[in-house]
């Protein structure tokens, strides 16, 4: 294992308060940075998250060249609220038409690579809560500074806001600490030095993102992980501490349907890299319990077991992006 | 002749350009928590955000209020202050969720007041982006301690250790766009407590009940004859008591205000309920306190100070309507000290949520009034002017 990565490779956002500074190192390298929401009926953070990162990072500093919102067919008023405040909206159907549709957060990640100008691409949910301009300038910060760093990832304290605006101090992670965390332990061992392998917080280089596949549904960031660890090492790999991220909280059956999800991906990912060998194909359809009076009835979960190939296989994007 | 007040107008659009910037300045500072005598993270986040924004000299001073001074062309001009007072009457809370819609900020005391002090933030930039040039240095104070049992501390104790005349001053509320205020009443804030201890009865009365001795009080209180010249009234703000239905209340308390125009008759009152006090102290043999919160002296800008009609002007180029009232804050302070000043409001309330919601786009007429009024002071209205 390497024993210096956690130290070597572990920020604290303070390190990149400097942003111009960071716009200095951008300018230098003559990159273009996008910053990528993926939305689905997201009308009331969307706002609060697009003004913040536009008022700091586009108006003030020159960090950020675009903000651009892939929705993945909100009924709220998201895509109205993201455009007036100045994001590039784009309905994720409407990107490669010729292409079948699917819904989730890995087709809207997917497809912002091809609808983005970026070198570097920063990947932020939009249910925070607390959103602060350093959620991106400190994912940014070591893809500029730091040699050899492709790929950022964020951590932090978790409270979940319960209420009006109370928060619960601790709680969330639980997938991580139930399902990734054991999992990373036996198979990649190094990856547990991770702290939060499923934030949804994330950057890098168009470069690698590139060449990634894209698990259409719950398990993008697993996939992530593995396929860069596996392709270019750990090295790559930073993380950012962001200090604290307020969500909303989960109910542990949405996290049952998740971890199902993530089981999924890992295990076609592992068997991908014939680490493991399936002889049987794997069922996916999860069965939860709805709890009713004097009635046991159950739910069927269908898993979305579509992905996306990398976008670098793809014609049209090949056309813009590399034969251009 | 006042070409400042006749570009005025073209202000508004151009400072709307700086939307994102002065919401998210609004958002940051009313996500951080600042009840009264608690608002030391808001105060760090002032100076951070002014020191970003390159204003010349950010400190603290020795009360811990936050100051940012732009420094002005001239150096034998005093400077003009323009202040926000940055506590609120939340209590305090881990994290507060403010939220952005298309044309509303929602957040706990967002009205009151982090519109005014994210909009005081802001101010550096605005200045910086439109080119404006003061002869007067600007000092940017954020006031701590300021409301109910602050007591105006903050303002007070900055006023006290500034040395060197003031020009004038601005007072930022977050509400209501065409508050415009430039006169406060005498006032003298009391609380009365009631502590009753059913051992320490010493007649054969029933056990005293620290509601219905508090009740006795008020009625004396309202039997007080109040002259309508110079106006005065007693406003009876709050009352707390009792803990159980069954059982009789040992703890009690009101919450007054006296409010007069004339010093003299906030005197008399107050001597008047210290008398009532007394004897419904003697008469139940109860702990009975009268404590004296805060006491703010009656003080004005005449109606045809230069600077009362200059306001006004102002808000009449850009089609708003003044409405004027009696203020017992920041500007009490500034007045006492003889130094022209008015508050002025930046935005409305939105109408679906009174408490907790403000409007975006008034705050961009809002911000142009006070520039207009910063640089009416520039231009030497106060100078020389005595307040009355």
């Amino acid at each position: 294992m390497g024993k210096n990565w956690l130290e070597s490779n572990t920020f604290h956002h303070s390190k990149f308060a400097d942003i111009g500074n960071l716009v200095k190192a951008k300018q230098e390298k003559s990159l273009i940075i996008s910053l990528c929401l993926p939305t689905l009926n997201e009308e009331k953070t969307i706002a609060k998250e697009i003004v913040i990162m536009k008022s700091e990072l586009m108006d003030r500093h020159k960090l950020l060249d675009e903000i651009i919102v892939i929705d993945s067919g909100s009924s709220d008023k998201t895509r109205e609220i993201a455009d007036h405040y100045g994001a590039d909206v784009y309905l994720s159907d409407d990107i490669l038409p010729n292409l079948e549709p699917y819904k989730g957060k890995g087709e809207n990640l997917w497809k912002a690579l091809f609808i983005a100008k970026g070198d570097i691409i920063v990947y932020l949910d939009t249910d925070i809560k607390n959103i602060h301009h350093r959620f991106a300038y400190a994912l940014i910060g070591p893809l500029l500074l730091q040699e050899g760093i492709k790929y950022t990832k964020a951590f932090y304290d978790r409270p979940i806001a319960e209420g009006a605006n109370g928060i619960r101090p601790t709680g969330g992670g639980r997938v991580t600490e139930l399902v990734i965390r054991p999992l990373f332990a036996l198979f990649f061992p190094e990856l547990t030095q991770i702290v939060q392998p499923l934030s949804g917080e994330y950057a890098g280089y168009r470069s690698l993102f590139e060449k990634l596949l894209f698990p259409i549904g719950y398990g993008i960031e697993t996939s992530m992980i593995i396929e860069i660890y596996k392709n270019w090492g750990l090295d790559v790999i930073a993380q950012v501490d962001l200090d604290r991220r307020v969500h909303r909280n989960q109910s542990t059956k949405s996290l049952g349907k998740m971890s199902f999800a993530i089981l999924q991906r890992f295990l076609a990912r592992i068997s991908d890299y014939g680490m493991i060998q399936l002889k049987t194909e794997l069922y996916d359809q999860m069965k939860q319990f709805v709890h009713l009076p004097q009635v046991y009835q159950q739910e069927i979960y269908a898993f979305q077991k579509q992905e996306r190939p990398p976008m670098i296989t793809i014609p049209e994007y090949r056309e813009k992006f590399i034969n251009r | 002749m006042n070409t400042y007040l006749d570009t005025l107008p073209t202000y508004v659009d151009k400072i709307k350009a700086f939307r994102d910037i002065i919401i998210t300045n609004i958002v940051l500072i009313g996500e951080k928590s600042a009840p009264t005598f608690k608002e030391k993270s808001r105060v760090k986040l002032f100076m951070e955000r002014l020191a970003e924004f390159q204003v010349d000299e950010c400190s603290v001073d020795s009360y811990q209020n936050p100051i940012g001074i732009i420094r002005g062309a001239a150096k034998n001009k005093p400077p003009i202050f323009v202040v926000a007072h940055l506590d609120t009457l939340v209590d305090r809370q881990d994290f507060f969720n403010y939220t952005v819609k298309r044309n509303s900020i929602s957040g706990p005391g967002v009205a009151d007041n982090s519109t005014g002090v994210g909009v005081l933030i802001s101010l550096p930039w605005i200045i910086k982006e439109l080119n404006l040039q003061f002869q007067s240095d600007i000092v940017l104070a954020g006031v701590i301690q300021s409301i109910g049992k602050g007591n105006l501390r903050g303002v007070r104790h900055l006023l006290k250790t500034w040395e060197g005349p003031i020009r004038g001053a601005v007072c930022v509320e977050g509400v209501e766009l065409g508050r415009f205020n430039y006169y406060s009443e005498g006032m003298l804030r009391g609380e009365i407590e009631c502590t009753a201890s059913p051992t320490s009865n010493k007649t054969h009365r029933p056990n005293p009940n620290a509601i219905l001795i508090l009740n006795e009080i008020l009625n004396k209180i309202l039997e007080l004859r109040l002259p309508q010249k110079p106006y005065s009234r007693i406003v009876i703000g709050k009352m707390n008591g009792g803990y159980h239905y069954g059982r009789d209340a040992l703890e009690g308390n009101i919450g007054f205000e006296i409010h007069s125009n004339a010093d003299d008759i906030v005197k008399e009152i107050i001597n008047d309920i210290k008398d009532i006090v007394e004897s419904i102290k003697r008469i139940y043999e109860v702990d009975l306190k009268l404590k004296i919160l805060s006491n703010l002296n009656a003080t004005r800008l005449e109606f045809n100070h230069p600077l009362v009609k200059t306001t006004n002007t102002i808000m009449n180029k850009l089609n708003l309507e003044p409405i004027s009232a009696s203020s017992e804050s920041e500007l009490s302070i500034f007045l006492s000290k003889s130094i022209p000043a008015v508050t002025l409001g930046v935005t409305n309330t939105n109408k679906d949520s009174i408490d907790t919601s403000i409007e975006i786009e008034p705050i961009f007429k809002g911000i142009t009034q006070i520039i207009g009024v910063m640089q009416a002071i520039d231009n030497g209205v106060c100078d020389g002017k005595k307040l009355a």
